[in-house]
């Protein structure tokens, strides 16, 4: 049995004429170490399946499986749980609470779920070093830049030690280098340890960081493409299947 | 777990520390006053207790031998041992009558020589000294005279004061001086007890015990008064303060009232704890549900918000329960001057009690995080999916026609209330007008901001500022709504409470005037209690008739009766002496035909309680029991007097009296002098004759309304100090409205900026804002107001108070004022926020 498994997904927003069919009958599956990106063009219903993936919305029809838990089965409560203990999220607007330190926030998860703070931020102290903000641990958002604000977003998705990584255009809001920094760390993620990553992107350079893509359009899942890391010019194949399909 | 709720809500009140400070200080203010009023009206009820009353004699309890004579002290006790009591002290007190020429040429006519225990009579009063101190138990020679008698004689302190006794004349040395006397007859000199014990040979005997009651509740103190009646037996008489109990059941009311509006504070505080926390939320959007996403549950998004309200609760009311302890202490302070040398009354040491704390802390808590609990639940419901989407600025809000029909309703019910039903539903239907209003206000900011701006635009010409004030505000239309709603109840209390002190100043003190403005009245011990009081024959007042000067003498001689199954007092009256001397305030009939009515046989004029209470109109029969049988009394007026105001009460003629009920004996007397006689002339003569009815004093009716006019304005004038600082929350509320405002349009602001606004225009943005805000809290407050102060005046003259409405115009214009300035006060600070912002920061502004 995959990490991971979607049957038949769909979603529709609104209803009657102005219904819009964002996902339709999406059928995927990621394992444990796998690294998976989406691309598409905008609109095509990228995010909408990640939402669904990660329990932060309901499917009109159809299944996720994460962890052998049907999401569709489980309440508010027990999806929040699933959330906070199984999947990790990096936005592509850090999305870091201002008042609170790189540590504070990294370590919110665990704080979350209870454990106490001395330990939760022990923790969140073990992944920042991990991600190279080391040096940063007490600074606050707004003394941090884009990559290093994303870079404890990365930290804080980990901290839980969560099967499950979902990545919304990650490096939407930064540029080259710190781009390729982060989506490095997700790479990490699947190679070191062990995580299952789902990553949406619009970058084909960013893209070829993964070990499969998926393209969707108009929601439905149009083309899988297997990469092997070991290779280089992964970008250019990958531009070139975009090309294909636009 | 909470650990984490704190840290974050520490963090973010720090971080926004205009706002914190604002929000916390709303809730100061509300527990502020209820803390403040708490400890200073229960305070002031004490003094006036305590020391109302010294002028014309009265504690809340006399008890003396129908026979006038003295007794033995065992009674005393048997007074202090009935529960209820609070303090007893015994007296014995002479009427001493001075001979011609014994002080020279000062014409001195009678002195009141009153022997006290110095100890036990200052439990009961205050005794305000002006000058050199007072009695001690072991000051024989010692006397403590007035400062009018001392003024009279030339004395001072140390002087001897020479007084006629039994023995011969007695010489005192004057210890101490009372304040002046206003009203005549009342000359007293203080002595020891024991002394006056030897001086008057009457060893081990008072002829007068006082004490005061440990309540102010009236059923509570009719039964402890009738326990200390059938303790005594028959031979005793009750008097007590009657004339006093008006001001005390003003200052019940007046404590009612106050807590009234201390809550009404801590409302306003709520709404602007609503605000607050509304802003929070809207703000915060991204961040709750970037919470969500990554795990946190609705529970912890709800103990984030209310953390943060409690916190801010907790020190908001810490804070109000200590400045409202020196607010409430500081007027105490201030008054006991007012007071001591107006209406010669001591203020005591400012009372805290646990409960009133207790009562206070929970209140103020309660109310910060019940406000925080709308705005949580609705953080609860904001889903994680919010954290995915770029923050996009709040376009405007609609509003729900819902409210807007269920506050129409509330405001028709709130008029039908105190149009069909009593005071009762009046009441319920001022709350459910302000309610209304509450509701409706939303749907107004519309069509009440453009009305203002053609105005504002006025003001600032044509650039722009004003169009985008306007839009601004009527962007978030609920929340300008909850902040010009406490803007609203602010100014509801000045107007209101405008046209209430309005009509009972102007109605009242002339009513007052009406019933005893007289030249002179001569007093029983308790005025409006009649039952208790022991009469005189008719012969007394032939016998003031026939005084050279005395002009019209009309007496009042009481008889309690049912009508119509309802107990009544009834008053007897010659009706054309009484037309001389004093009139009634006539509601229905008039004055003229009425008495003549009641001249020609069986008439009746009821006062406002008995009308309710019976159910009476105009040419109704009512069916009075008499000591003859049931006779029918036809109403020829519905009218009443300051005496009876609250009283079920009914006039009737004298001859009736006589005829139905067998009495004659007089009960109360005016008197009026003829233009050309001189009442130095004249007054020691009716001493004379009044001395011979020890019962009765003899007061200036011209002094006793300056009075009670004194009293008035002191109490009214302290009042609207406090209505004052009841509208502080709506300021508060104007300031922090706009300064989330300015908070949350700071990127729109940096745009302006960066386009090309100057600061001044940026400024006059807020300001234009402000006035708007301003303008439609007072508009709805005007509104509020008028009605608020209507339905009370209605209220009291509904139960029985003869006052009618006085439209509050200088109340309006106060209101107004207060409105205006308060917006434009309000928009200082945020507007130089606004003005000085960084261009950078703010368009990077999030
Ligand atoms: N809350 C919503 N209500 C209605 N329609 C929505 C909603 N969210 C998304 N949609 C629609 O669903 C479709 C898919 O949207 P989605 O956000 O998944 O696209 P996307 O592939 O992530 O696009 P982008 O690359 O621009 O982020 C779009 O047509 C969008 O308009
Ligand atoms: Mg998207």
């Amino acid at each position: 049995m995959s990490l991971i498994e979607v049957e038949n997904l769909t979603k529709v927003y609104g209803a009657g004429e102005t219904a819009v069919t964002a996902l339709s009958e999406v059928t995927l599956r990621v394992e444990v170490g796998e690294f998976v990106a989406i691309m598409g063009p905008s609109g095509c219903g990228k995010s909408t399946l990640l939402h669904l993936m990660g329990g932060l919305d309901r499917p009109s029809s159809g299944e996720v499986v994460i962890d052998g838990e049907k999401l569709s089965r489980l309440s508010d409560e027990a999806l929040t749980r699933l959330r906070r203990r199984k999947i990790g999220f990096v936005f592509q607007f850090f999305n870091l609470i201002p008042v609170l330190t790189a540590t504070e926030n990294a370590a919110l998860p665990v704080t979350l779920d209870g454990v106490k703070p001395a330990q939760a931020k022990a923790q969140a102290r073990v992944w920042l070093e991990k991600v190279g903000l080391g040096k940063r641990l007490d600074s606050r958002p707004d003394q941090l830049s884009g990559g290093q604000q994303q870079r404890v977003a990365v930290a804080r998705a980990l901290v839980a030690d969560p099967k499950l990584i979902l990545a919304d255009e990650p490096t939407g809001n930064l540029d080259t280098r710190a781009s390729e920094e982060v989506v490095g760390l997700l790479r990490q993620a699947a190679d070191d340890w062990q995580r299952a990553v789902v990553m949406v992107t619009h970058d084909p350079r960013i893209a070829a960081y993964a070990d499969r893509i998926l393209f969707l359009r108009d929601g439905v899942l149009v083309e899988e493409m297997h990469l092997d890391q070991g290779q280089t010019g992964s970008a250019d194949r990958v531009m070139d299947t975009m090309r294909q399909l636009a | 777990m909470l650990g984490f709720e704190l840290t974050l809500a520490a963090r973010e009140l720090s971080k926004r520390k205009l706002r914190t400070f604002l929000t916390t200080a709303a809730i100061t203010l509300g527990t502020l006053v209820i803390f403040g009023m708490n400890i200073l009206l229960p305070t002031m009820l004490k003094a006036f207790q305590a020391n109302l009353l010294m002028a014309s004699g009265q504690v809340d309890l006399t008890v003396t031998l129908k026979t006038g004579e003295a007794f033995s002290r065992s009674t005393l006790t048997r007074v202090r041992r009935v529960p209820g009591v609070s303090a007893v002290s015994g007296i014995l007190s002479r009427t001493i009558n001075i001979p011609d020429k014994f002080y020279g040429k000062t014409n001195v006519a009678a002195l009141t020589l009153t022997g006290i225990d110095p100890s036990a009579a200052q439990t009961l009063r205050t005794y305000t000294i002006v000058g050199g101190r007072f009695l001690r138990s072991d000051d024989p020679q010692a006397a403590v005279i007035t400062q009018s008698l001392a003024d009279q004689l030339g004395l001072q302190v140390g002087d001897k004061l020479k007084v006629p006794t039994t023995d011969g004349a007695f010489s005192f040395k004057v210890v101490g001086l009372l304040p002046a006397r206003t009203l005549p007859g009342n000359e007293e000199v203080l002595i020891t007890l024991t002394q006056a014990q030897k001086l008057l040979d009457l060893p081990d005997r008072i002829n007068t015990v006082e004490a005061n009651l440990d309540t102010t509740d009236p059923a509570r103190r009719q039964v402890i008064l009738d326990q200390v009646a059938a303790d005594l037996g028959k031979d005793y008489t009750l008097g007590g303060m009657s004339a006093g109990s008006e001001i005390m059941s003003s200052l019940q009311t007046g404590q009612i009232a106050f807590n009234l509006f201390g809550f009404l504070s801590l409302f306003m505080g709520g709404f602007i704890i609503l605000n607050t926390f509304r802003t929070i939320v809207a703000e915060r959007r991204h961040d709750i549900g970037m919470l969500r996403a990554i795990g946190a549950s609705r529970r912890t998004i709800l103990s984030l918000i209310l953390v943060e309200g409690l916190v801010q609760g907790v020190i908001g009311t810490a804070i109000g329960i200590g400045l409202g302890y020196l607010l409430g202490a500081g007027i105490v302070y201030l008054e006991t001057g007012l007071m001591a040398q107006y209406i010669h009354i001591q203020m005591g040491q400012p009372v805290v009690t646990l409960e009133l704390l207790v009562v206070t802390a929970c209140l103020g808590v309660g109310v910060t995080v019940l406000a925080g609990l709308l705005p949580a639940l609705a953080a609860t419901r904001v889903t994680p999916l919010e954290a995915l989407r770029p923050p996009v600025a709040d376009a405007g809000q609609r509003i729900g026609r819902r409210s807007f029909v269920v506050g129409v309703v509330f405001l028709v019910l709130g008029i039908a209330g105190f149009a069909v039903g009593g005071i009762k539903l009046a009441a319920l239907g001022c709350l459910a007008f302000l309610i209304g209003l509450i509701l409706v206000a939303p749907t107004l900011v519309r069509p009440i901001a453009s009305v203002f701006s053609v105005l504002i635009g006025l003001i600032f010409a044509r650039e722009g500022t004003g169009t985008i004030a306007q839009s601004n505000l009527v962007r978030q239309p609920s929340r300008a709504a909850i902040t010009a709603s406490s803007t609203m109840i602010g100014l509801a209390i000045i107007v209101g409470m405008g046209g209430l002190v309005f009509s009972i100043t102007g109605g009242f003190l002339d009513v007052l005037q009406r019933s005893l403005g007289s030249d002179y009245l001569v007093m029983p011990p308790s005025v409006g209690l009649w039952k208790s009081n022991v009469g005189a024959r008719s012969d007394l007042a032939d016998r003031l008739r026939n005084v050279p000067g005395v002009a019209v003498v009309s007496s009042l001689r009481y008889a309690s009766a049912s009508g119509n199954g309802q107990d009544v007092a009834l008053l007897g009256i010659n009706p054309t002496d009484y037309a001389r001397v004093a009139s009634l305030t006539f509601q229905q009939g008039d004055g003229p035909t009425a008495y003549a009515a009641l001249s020609a046989g069986r008439g009746l004029i009821a006062n406002g309680i008995f009308t309710a209470q019976a159910a009476l109109k105009l040419g109704d029969e009512v069916q009075l029991s008499t000591p003859t049988g049931v006779k029918p009394y036809t109403v020829v007026g519905i009218a009443g007097d300051y005496l009876n105001a609250k009283i079920s009460t009914a006039y009737i003629s004298q001859a009736s009296l006589q005829a139905d009920f067998r009495k004659t004996e007089d009960v109360f007397i005016q008197l009026n002098l003829a233009p050309e006689a001189d009442p130095a002339q004249v007054e020691p003569r009716l001493k004379d004759i009044l001395a011979d009815y020890p019962q009765f004093s003899l007061v200036s009716g011209r002094g006793y309304v300056e009075q009670n006019q004194k009293i008035f304005d002191a109490v009214f004038g302290f009042l609207f100090v406090l209505l004052g600082v009841l509208t502080m929350p709506s300021l508060i509320a104007l300031l922090n409205t706009l300064a989330i405002g300015v908070i949350e349009r700071t990127r729109e602001i940096g745009m302006l900026r960066a386009i090309g606004s100057t600061r001044r225009q940026v400024r006059r943005m807020v300001i234009a804002e402000a006035l708007l805000l301003a303008a439609l809290g007072t508009a709805l407050g005007l509104l509020a107001g008028l009605y608020l102060g209507y339905v009370m005046v209605l209220g009291m003259s509904v139960g029985g108070y003869p006052i009618h409405y006085v439209f509050p115009f200088a109340g309006l214009v106060a209101a107004t004022a207060i409105g205006l300035l308060f917006g434009v006060l309000a928009a200082i600070i945020p507007a130089r926020q606004a003005a000085h912002m960084d261009i950078i920061r703010a368009l990077q502004y999030e």
